[in-house]
């Protein structure tokens, strides 16, 4: 589980962007000028061509119990096999898919909860923004994998969507936070008035003139729940929860774990998926840390001149 | 609202939110689960502790769910959280009071340490930024920061504990010991709990770093930091005295806020280094689907993190007068 | 965690009077020469904290002290059913096999230093009488009375004559001091804090994480035990407790260990050991009330559709041994097996015969590879299993690829465990994968009666207590009513010959493999361990009583 700290204070001199086609733009060239993004992006580009071409790749079904056990790293079997006989690295590359998707879809869905929490507690104010920022705050401080457990103990043989829904219902918060933190210091900007003047809706408003000045903060919340999602599903996976059918790191690792592979002779039956959890999240990480980077200027490194 | 009141308000609400959401599950899951326990324990207990338990799983519902919704509620006020299927007779409060020490006592340790370091690196690398350790440490520990604990501490455990020998492979102190008050139950205790607490620490020292770097980046750029300088101050003293005495302020809200995500964390630790805490329990829970436990667990470990979020809060507020006035 | 041991769970049901017998001889052990010692440590997982509850009476902590703390009045080995005398010194069975007569032992001494005396026996039948919750082995089933006669010896009459029960009575149930718990109130949650009984060691010290044994100096086995200390630290999961075995901080290891060669014994190849004698099967029920499993065609050609050295391979590593299909566990039951009724059958991994026999029962492949029957209907089918039985998975997903060779289609449902049982026990299933209790009992007849006599199920929708497959046969059911009401060894040989006889050419369950008595075993500094060899108990640390002669024969090596 990743530790997200809270502070109160909104991370707030978001570059002003003006026209909606800027913002890709904005984005794009920030994110090329930021060698952390790119290593991310690279390895996130990476896993996702793995996750596409995961059938290709793989040697052999991941399921098929036809090798001798626990078998040393070769040729025909790059990373050995399984205490049961299956290829290692196969399954490591089927697995790429449950745990990318499960990552970028409850990334998603939290991410949009937050912001519709996070924005109309801000723009709402009044009660609806006590009501929902208490909620938000008992959300945050429910410690989240006992909650996970229970319910995923629940929903046993839910499969994926439970584990997802279980995700999203622990992960919106922090982002929510953070949302209404910058969305209220927005709310009186010039803009903003000027919009009101002319009369628009407050549902246009929120839309298109709120939301695209929060674009770099809500990608990097998106990030920042994909990170969690990867670390959360893994330990739930890893505990036995989910389907251990499924095929993803977090029940690679359960399995290597029963099988006490790090000590019976297999122990890259539990090295690998970790690093592919690892490398996964740091990707999120690193990404994540470079949006934080672009929403507030002050961050941003300070390079030393090299060429004048 | 006062301050105090509101901070009030925030504990009753998730205490009763925690209580609700432990009601409401078992309610409305598939299958439910929690009638087939109920198998298991016949006769096994009395007549009254099946009642209780049909109450707290909403089995046998011959009374409306606000009956039963009420019913519960004074059962779990009352201190009755049920019996748990796996340590009949005893009971499940009593469970939970054995472990909820250890984990405290782990995470807070863990924490505090994580907070402490992590906040002077953070110092550190905003007062030179662009140098040598800013250019190293806070991106190194974002990267460890994605790994998962448990997994970092099967690595910990293999490494230190297996192959090197060098600490203990489990439990909070040494077999042979019980609780007492000496130095060397303490030493044992600090033993004991050195790898899982490095685990915890290592893991996350990165979010304290960056909050700290970021918040101190902020602060840096104050009139009153530029004033010290231009007064010619001690560096030093300008960056423990002034910027990092104003950037830490706002972390220590963060600092509690967090516990929540650590001992979530922990209690995959825990369970990796077969120590005593609730993370043990609760995974017992789950296997043998003990849910009138699971529940408890949860609800004594929301509880447990409340109170050190309120005590971090007052604390708070009584070192910054700020925060009382903030909305 | 995945891999629990699977104790506790079916520990709740309440065990079944069985039926059937054995005299024995009886001799004590005499340990001498010793030189009283050492410190050993028990390493088994426990999925708990300790309790710090030593009641013997109550199934999820009796496991800390029946036998060490608390002792039988014979007992009964449960791998070759050897019979020792215990706190009985003696018993009689009536010619009709319904009164059973125990002369008790004189000059044992409570740990508190009260006499032990018939009184206390009375009185502990008794107790479980009243406390229905605390007799786990369900005597009072069988039992009519037990009273102390003017002699002073404890009769026991009986409703039936109930020869094997003798296992459950004598073997299996723990005898507590009167002037200590007639003063409970509630015997049923009654947390026995400071535990007093007749065994070789006393409880001297309990927190969460470990129990300590000291030797009790009072034992009436003079000389007896050699140990002067005995831990048992609680580990939830199998990885902390194999860590603490294989870096040779525990002595006597009882659970399942992956690749046990390299994790385990290549630590220490000259001390370092282990022995798993089979204890019961681990099968596939059928349930036979519904097609096509009522047809006995069907039946045997799935047991000749599995290759039970391949799931004992792949799923087990090996160390669970392939089943065979008289139910008798083999090696431990040896002298009980017909082979040659199990030669002429050959039950082996035979896709030809199968796929004979599904043709002959009127079976056609389909276009899909998989056998219909007339109308149609595909021979494809759901198993369930415990999703938390990681072996049982992966042993499910081998037969899952041996069915399909031959052209039937599995499905596995793997499940919670309450889930698993709820649909076990009240036959719910088309197919199931599992086991009855992890230690049935010292002769093959306590297994196959639970598995097969009709008299232990139920209807589909209800609870059966065994033959959860709802399989009826009243010639099987007599061949076990007879095996009760005889003490005759070769009699019972031969009734039980006649079951496998049943079990080969009717196949109501498909032994697969069988489940073992996990033991690990270091002889670096202590020594006296059951091998193969010398089987004088049931070697896990688990093996309820046999953990107590297991830890009087071992001693610190000087």
């Amino acid at each position: 589980m990743a530790i997200r700290i809270l502070t109160d204070q909104a991370p707030v001199q978001t570059p002003m962007v003006s026209k909606r086609s800027g913002i890709a733009g904005t984005l794009a060239s920030a994110l090329l000028s930021n060698r952390k993004a790119l290593a991310g992006a690279a390895v996130l580009a990476a896993f996702t061509l793995i996750a596409i071409f995961a059938p290709v790749i793989s040697p052999y079904d991941p399921h098929a119990l036809q090798f001798e056990p626990i078998l040393g790293p070769s040729r025909a079997h790059l990373l050995g096999t399984t205490g049961n006989g299956q290829d290692i690295f196969s399954q490591l590359m089927w697995s790429t898919r449950e745990s990318l998707l499960l990552a970028v879809v409850a990334g998603i869905m939290a991410t949009v909860i937050a912001v519709v929490v996070g924005v109309s507690a801000a723009y709402l104010g009044g009660l609806w923004d006590h009501v929902l920022n208490l909620v938000t705050d008992v959300f945050l401080v429910i410690p989240t994998l006992p909650l996970m457990i229970v319910v995923a103990a629940y929903a046993a043989s839910g499969g994926v969507a439970v584990l997802i829904a279980v995700i999203v219902i622990t992960g919106w918060s922090y982002g929510a936070r953070q949302l209404r933190s910058q969305a209220l210091s927005l709310r009186n900007r010039e803009f903003l008035e000027a919009a009101r003047v002319r009369g628009e809706r407050s549902l246009y408003i929120i839309l298109f003139e709120v939301l695209p000045n929060m674009t770099s903060l809500i990608v990097a919340i998106f990030l920042g729940a994909a990170l969690y999602a990867v670390l959360a599903a893994a330990g739930l996976q890893f505990i036995g929860l989910g389907d251990t059918n499924a095929l993803s790191w977090g029940t690679m690792l359960y399995w290597a774990q029963a099988n006490g592979a790090l000590l019976a002779g297999s122990p890259l039956w539990v090295l690998a998926p970790g690093i592919c959890i690892a490398l996964l999240g740091a990707a999120f990480a690193l990404l994540n840390y470079a949006f934080d980077e672009i929403a507030n200027p002050a961050l941003r490194p300070v390079r030393r001149k090299r060429w004048s | 609202m006062s301050y105090i009141a509101r901070r009030l308000e925030f504990f009753v609400i998730t205490v009763w939110a925690a209580l609700t959401i432990n009601f409401i599950l078992p309610r409305i899951m598939p299958g439910n689960p929690g009638q087939a326990m109920l198998v298991r324990f016949h006769g096994r207990v009395s007549p009254q502790t099946i009642k209780a338990l049909e109450v707290a799983f909403g089995i046998n519902n011959n009374e409306s769910i606000f009956q039963q919704y009420f019913e519960y509620l004074g059962n779990t006020l009352r201190g009755d959280f049920g019996t748990s299927l796996t340590f009949f007779p005893a009971p499940v409060g009593d469970i939970v009071k054995q472990g909820l020490p250890w984990t405290l006592g782990l995470v807070g340790m863990a924490t505090i340490i994580a907070f402490a370091l992590g906040t002077l690196i953070g110092m550190l690398s905003a007062w030179r930024r662009g140098g040598f350790l800013d250019a190293i440490l806070p991106p190194a520990f974002i990267v460890i920061s994605a790994f998962p604990y448990f997994w970092l501490g099967l690595l910990v455990l293999l490494v230190f504990a297996i192959t090197l020998g060098w600490f203990p492979l489990g439990f909070a102190y040494d077999l042979s010991s019980s609780i007492n008050l000496s130095w060397d139950f303490a030493g044992q205790v600090a033993w004991h709990g050195f790898l899982p607490a490095l685990t915890i620490v290592i893991t996350s020292i990165g979010g304290w770093i960056l909050t700290m770097r970021n918040t101190m980046i902020t602060t840096l750029a104050e009139d009153y930091v530029k004033m010290a300088r231009a007064k010619g101050l001690s560096p030093v003293r300008i960056m423990f005295m002034y910027a990092g005495r104003n950037a830490i302020l706002p972390n220590l809200t963060g600092f509690a806020m967090s516990l929540g995500f650590v001992i979530s964390g922990a209690i995959l630790v825990e369970i990796v280094f077969n120590y005593p805490g609730v993370g043990f329990t609760l995974l017992q829970a789950v296997h043998s689907e003990d849910f009138a436990l699971m529940q408890t667990l949860f609800l004594l470990i929301t509880i447990a993190v409340l109170v050190a979020v309120l005590a971090a809060d007052f604390l708070t507020a009584w070192l910054d007068p700020r925060t009382r006035e903030q909305a | 965690m995945r891999r629990h041991r699977r104790v506790g769970l079916l520990a709740t049901l309440a065990a079944l009077a069985l039926f059937g017998s054995a005299c024995g001889t009886s001799s004590n052990n005499n340990g001498n020469q010793p030189a009283i010692g050492g410190t050993l440590t028990i390493d088994n997982e426990s999925g708990a904290l300790w309790q710090c509850d030593f009641n013997p009476y109550n199934g999820s902590v009796n496991g800390q002290s029946f036998g060490v703390l608390y002792e039988p009045l014979v007992y009964d080995n449960l791998l070759n059913d050897k019979k020792t005398n215990w706190l009985a010194s003696d018993y009689t069975w009536s010619s009709d096999s319904k009164t059973l007569t125990f002369t008790i032992r004189s000059g044992v001494k409570w740990t508190d230093g009260q006499p032990f005396s018939a009184d206390d026996v009375v009185f502990s039948f008794n107790l479980i009488k009243q406390h229905s919750e605390l007799d786990l082995q369900s005597v009072w089933q069988v039992l009519d009375s037990v009273t102390k006669d003017s002699s002073g010896k404890v009769v026991m009459t009986f409703k039936q004559s109930a020869v094997p029960n003798f296992y459950q009575i004598a073997g299996q149930t723990a005898i507590v001091p009167q002037h200590i718990w007639s003063a409970f109130k509630d015997p049923v949650s009654q947390v026995v804090k400071d535990p007093v009984g007749t065994g070789p060691f006393t409880m001297s010290q309990c927190t969460g994480q470990n129990i300590t044994f000291t030797r009790n100096p009072n034992y009436w086995q003079t000389g007896l035990p050699r140990l002067q200390t005995v831990t048992y630290p609680a580990f939830l999961d199998n990885d902390p407790a194999n860590a603490f075995l294989a870096t040779g901080q525990a002595q006597w290891g009882g659970q399942f260990i992956p690749n046990i060669d390299t994790y385990y014994v290549a630590r220490d190849p000259q001390n370092n050991k282990y022995w798993f004698p089979p204890i019961n099967n681990i099968n596939i029920w059928f349930n036979t009330t519904i097609a096509p499993f009522n047809n006995k065609a069907v039946r045997q050609a799935i047991a000749y559709s599995i290759d039970r050295d391949s799931v004992s391979k792949k799923g087990e590593y090996g160390y669970e041994p392939p089943g065979n299909q008289t139910g008798v566990l083999s090696p431990t039951f040896d002298s009980w097996i017909d082979k040659a009724q199990a030669d002429k059958y050959g039950y082996k991994f035979d896709p030809t015969k199968a796929a004979a026999l599904l043709q002959q029962a009127g079976y056609t492949k389909g276009s899909s590879g998989i056998y219909q029957d007339a109308s149609g209907k595909k021979l494809s089918f759901t198993i369930i299993d415990i999703a938390g039985y990681t072996d049982w998975v992966a042993s499910v997903q081998v037969i899952q690829d041996n069915l399909k060779q031959v052209g039937i289609e599995l499905k596995a449902q793997n499940l919670e465990s309450n889930a698993y049982f709820d649909k076990l026990f009240t036959g719910n299933f088309q197919l199931a994968y599992g086991s009855l209790d992890t230690s049935p009992g010292p002769t093959p007849y306590y297994e196959l009666r639970n598995t097969l006599h009709s008299g232990t199920t139920a209807p589909i929708g209800q609870t059966a207590a065994g033959d959860y497959g709802r399989y009826k046969n009243p010639a099987v059911d007599t061949l076990f009513d007879q095996f009760g009401a005889t003490t005759d060894s070769a009699k019972q040989h031969d009734l039980i010959k006649q079951v496998e006889a049943i079990m080969l050419e009717d196949v109501p369950v498909i032994p697969v493999t069988e489940g073992v008595a996990w033991y690990q075993y270091s002889t670096k500094d202590f020594a006296g361990w059951p091998t193969p060899a010398d089987p004088y108990a049931a070697p896990a640390p688990w093996n309820l009583p046999d953990w107590e002669v297991t830890l009087l024969h071992v001693y610190k090596k000087s």
